[in-house]
């Protein structure tokens, strides 16, 4: 915090008005950033409820870089950043600013000393002004302290906007602005903060080439006046268009750090997916079953910028995949089949009939069902016992005595079924946020299986479970596939399409860009076409 | 496999083997009952009148119309929503009976036939705002509130029902056998009904389930609209009867009836007390009645210990407000949301 540096740092950014000027003394946006800007994270681990995320990661945030980190989805990039940004605290391991150890960081004591986290989904106060949201929890005020000083923000707000190239008027609410805008509006507001490490947590996956282009630009502006830059993304085109340097997280673990012209992308990509391939045998191969009748036929389904003119068909005994990036439009595309969302055009048909009108009720009587991405949010009914959780896509089918639903005779159909998925649980009765996760997905296995479906979507099936339940779940799928089901199995993870599926469609920005089958399924395959298509 | 439920427990073991959430509203009934005898005793103990047969009687049978509000409105709180609006329509539901049975004689067999439409169409009123226009529920029935008063004021006219019928004032006070009133035996089989509806019916457990997380619900084919529409009409049926009752035990109705005694308050504090959570999807009207019955006990209790009628709605405040504070279930949430901020996901 001495002056000299606080003058250096003033000293080397463009104009921009002071804003510390008379705020005597409380914190307030100015106040500046410590010493050096060198961010090191060294021998950092972190667990959720006793899953490892986090194991022993060290990294340099090195000012003048963009840093990238790379890892297929549940690699722990955005836990690291959410460290780094005070969001999480770290089980082990040491965070230091410019050689100040940071200890107890908070998202806003990382904002004051400098760090800033553009998060995934930008955290604007919507009907509040753009200009408001850049000082909001620090509105400088005027002289006497009171009052707050509308025409100096709207003033200053507007030569920040012009810094990062945010052409708006500073006075239009937050909401109005573009995802772009509003990524834009939090580079501005890390600006504002003086901050000198800015974090950037898959601030493209929303954004079109040429948002991206434009955001791009401005990190490189940033860089250049000597800011450390953090960023994670998927699209391996433009970790190499814009990193100064790379690290790979596997598993919680860092396994590769290097400068962006010591790795190839193949290097990059074996060591994002890393783990040795054939270890495990595929789970299963259908090209013996005989029975291969259509059951599912998706024709020309659309809807509007989210995905387009998707078609493909599953028939019996097939586990089929749908491969692609967070935000590639998968999930939407099993919501919309499974009558969740609408579609602007194309239909579905089950078994040859047309379903219309799909709502989750119609689906489910059909013989379709949708095992959902999200357990905990859109799955399980905490508050309700293992019994109950297992019925609800069956009550108006449960069975009845005397015009009531009887308890034991639904217990015996809840108790069969979560047999059948090997739930462990102490009882029926107990509630369901006892059971660990892998328990609660064998729990939401079992409410499916109750529907007898004739399809069924999973999406993400092993997410949030831990390794042992992986194994299982796969089993199920591969049995429920061997007795007729058709499956399309939703993944982020290519390791387990490779194991489970005959044949994976690969979908890029809402459209389907490949399909490979059989003994064309590797990890290697699918890993190049997740990321941007077929590549010579 | 040993480890696996459904292989290693007979059938007749699991059926008694009831959920955590079940056991946790036994719980709460447990501690209503043993709240309602200490309040008996040490009232006993002051004033030996409190326990005899008469008070008793009196104070049974006072906590049904309170009851049967409240077995509504935990239906309505189950779901997720609230129900302001069920003052008025018990007050609209005693006059639109009271003057033609004070008039006109009316018997009271068409006068259940015309309290239930009341409160169904009334119900259906609330329904529609919620589930169709989607407006907040407590905006959408603050607002009902204000129309279904000023109804009932238009109906009754300034006029006042001091006189009904032999039949309705047998039924709202007189005995079956000696020492249980009529009134009793409607509240207790009104309160078993709703309990099965909730327990085994299909709308009964999606109702559950709508309150404990819509989205699944939704995921898993229940139609969370109509689900929800479906509570408003039933506590509006349930807030018909209740008027009905209130007529025929107090032998009196006018303009202001249910609004003026506030038993908007006295249902939501019956169902909170009752353990069942604003949360959504926790509780079930055993407890509510039995939250009804504490109200009364506790009211009737002040009334024995001379402390003036005024301070009555300050009781019943007080008394939610310990109910809340001694919740188990809301400590756990505040726990559990503390630890939330703490971890993470």
């Amino acid at each position: 915090m001495s002056q000299a540096h606080r003058r250096t740092v003033q000293d080397s950014r463009p104009r921009t008005p002071s804003v510390e000027a008379d705020s005597g003394g409380e914190p307030s946006p100015g106040t500046p950033a410590s010493g050096s800007t060198r961010y090191v994270v060294s021998h950092v681990s972190k667990a959720f409820n006793g899953a490892a995320v986090l194991h022993d990661v060290s990294a340099v945030f090195e000012p003048g870089q963009v840093h990238s980190l790379v890892g297929e989805n549940g690699a722990g990039k955005s836990t690291l950043f959410k460290i780094m940004g005070g969001v999480y605290h770290p089980d082990a391991g040491e965070l230091a600013l410019g050689g100040e150890r940071l200890s107890d960081l908070t998202p806003r004591s990382a904002m004051q000393k400098g760090v800033y986290l553009v998060p995934q989904e930008p955290t604007l106060m919507g009907h509040l002004s753009a200009a408001e949201n850049l000082y909001v929890g620090t509105l400088p005020r005027r002289r006497l302290g009171f009052v707050v000083d509308w025409s100096r923000i709207h003033r200053e707000a507007a030569s920040y906007f012009e810094r990062v190239g945010l052409d708006v008027d500073v006075e239009t609410p937050a909401r109005e602005l573009s995802i772009a805008q509003q990524q834009l509006l939090e580079c501005a507001r890390a600006l504002v903060h003086n901050c000198r490490v800015i974090m950037f947590d898959e601030s493209t996956s929303p954004l079109t080439s040429h948002e991206t282009e434009i955001l791009f630009d401005l990190m490189r502006a940033l860089r250049d006046e000597g800011l450390a830059l953090g960023f994670i993304s998927h699209r391996l085109d433009e970790v190499f268009e814009v990193s100064d340097h790379v690290t790979v997280l596997r598993d919680g673990r860092m396994v590769a750090s290097a400068g962006r012209d010591e790795i190839t992308r193949d290097e990059l990509v074996t060591a994002m997916i890393g783990r040795p391939i054939g270890v495990r045998t595929r789970v299963r191969r259908t090209s013996d079953v005989t029975d291969r009748r259509e059951v599912l036929r998706v024709d020309g389904l659309s809807s509007h910028s989210v995905f387009e003119d998707v078609s493909f068909s599953l028939t019996k005994h097939e586990v089929a995949g749908l491969a692609g990036l967070v935000g590639s439009g998968r999930t939407e595309i099993a919501e919309t089949i499974f009558g969740l969302r609408r579609a602007d055009a194309g239909e579905v048909f089950l078994e040859g009939e047309k379903l219309e009108h799909r709502t989750p009720r119609r689906c489910i009587d059909a013989g379709l069902i949708y095992l959902p991405e999200d357990r905990g949010r859109n799955g399980i009914f905490p508050d309700v016992d293992l019994t109950r959780n297992v019925t609800a896509g069956v009550i108006p089918g449960l069975p009845l005595r005397w015009g009531l639903i009887s308890a034991a005779r639904e217990e015996e159909e809840a108790r069969e079924s979560v047999a059948r998925t090997s739930v462990r649980a102490s009882s029926l009765g107990a509630s369901i946020n006892t059971l660990s996760g892998g328990n609660q997905q064998r729990a939401m296995f079992s409410r499916w299986l109750l529907a007898e479906p004739r399809v069924a979507i999973f999406d993400e099936p092993t997410r949030g479970v831990d390794i042992g339940a992986k194994d299982d779940i796969y089993d199920i799928i591969s049995d429920l596939a061997t007795s007729g089901l058709a499956c399309l199995l939703i993944s982020s993870d290519l390791e387990e399409l490779a194991l489970t599926c005959d044949r994976v469609l690969v979908i890029y920005e809402g459209r389907i860009v490949g399909e490979v089958r059989d003994e064309e399924v590797t990890t290697a395959r699918l890993g190049e076409l997740v990321v941007g298509g077929a590549r010579p | 496999m040993s480890a696996t439920i459904g292989v290693d427990r007979a059938p007749s073991v699991g059926a008694s083997v009831r959920g955590l959430l079940r056991r946790a509203v036994r719980l709460r009934e447990i501690q209503l009952l043993l709240a309602i005898a200490v309040v008996v005793a040490l009232s006993a103990i002051a004033h030996p009148n409190f326990v005899s047969p008469g008070n008793i009687s009196f104070m049974l049978a006072d906590s049904v119309v309170t009851a049967v509000l409240a077995t509504g409105q935990t239906i309505v709180v189950l779901a997720k929503g609230i129900d302001l609006s069920v003052a008025p329509i018990l007050g609209i539901a005693a006059v639109v009976v009271g003057f033609p049975a004070q008039n006109h004689n009316l018997p009271i067999l068409p006068a259940v036939g015309i309290v239930v439409v009341v409160g169904l169409v009334l119900g259906v009123g609330n329904g529609i705002f919620v589930s169709v226009s989607r407006i907040p529920p407590i905006i959408a029935t603050l607002a009902t509130l204000s129309v279904y008063g000023g109804l009932q004021f238009i109906i009754a006219n300034g006029q006042e029902i001091v006189n009904i019928p032999n039949a309705y004032d047998a039924l709202g006070n007189n005995d079956v056998v000696s020492g249980i009133p009529w009134i009793l035996v409607i509240g207790v089989g009104i309160a078993v009904v709703v309990a099965l509806f909730l327990r085994h019916t299909n709308l009964g457990r999606s109702i559950y389930a709508v309150g404990n997380n819509a989205d699944a619900a939704h995921r898993s084919g229940i139609r969370v609209q109509r689900v929800i529409f479906l509570t408003y009409v039933l506590s509006g049926l349930l807030a018909g009867i209740a008027g009905l009752l209130y007529l025929c035990h107090t032998g009196s109705a006018d303009s202001t009836t249910g609004t003026d005694s506030n038993v908007n308050l006295t249902s939501i504090a019956a169902t909170l007390i009752g353990g069942t959570t604003l949360t959504g999807g926790r509780g079930g009207v055993v407890g509510s009645v039995i939250g009804a019955v504490f109200l009364s006990v506790a009211l009737t209790a002040m009334v024995f210990a001379r402390i003036p009628a005024i301070w009555e709605p300050a009781g019943v405040g007080l008394l939610i407000l310990l109910a809340m504070v001694t919740d188990r279930h809301s400590s756990n949430l505040a726990a559990r949301a503390h630890r939330h901020r703490q971890a993470g996901p």
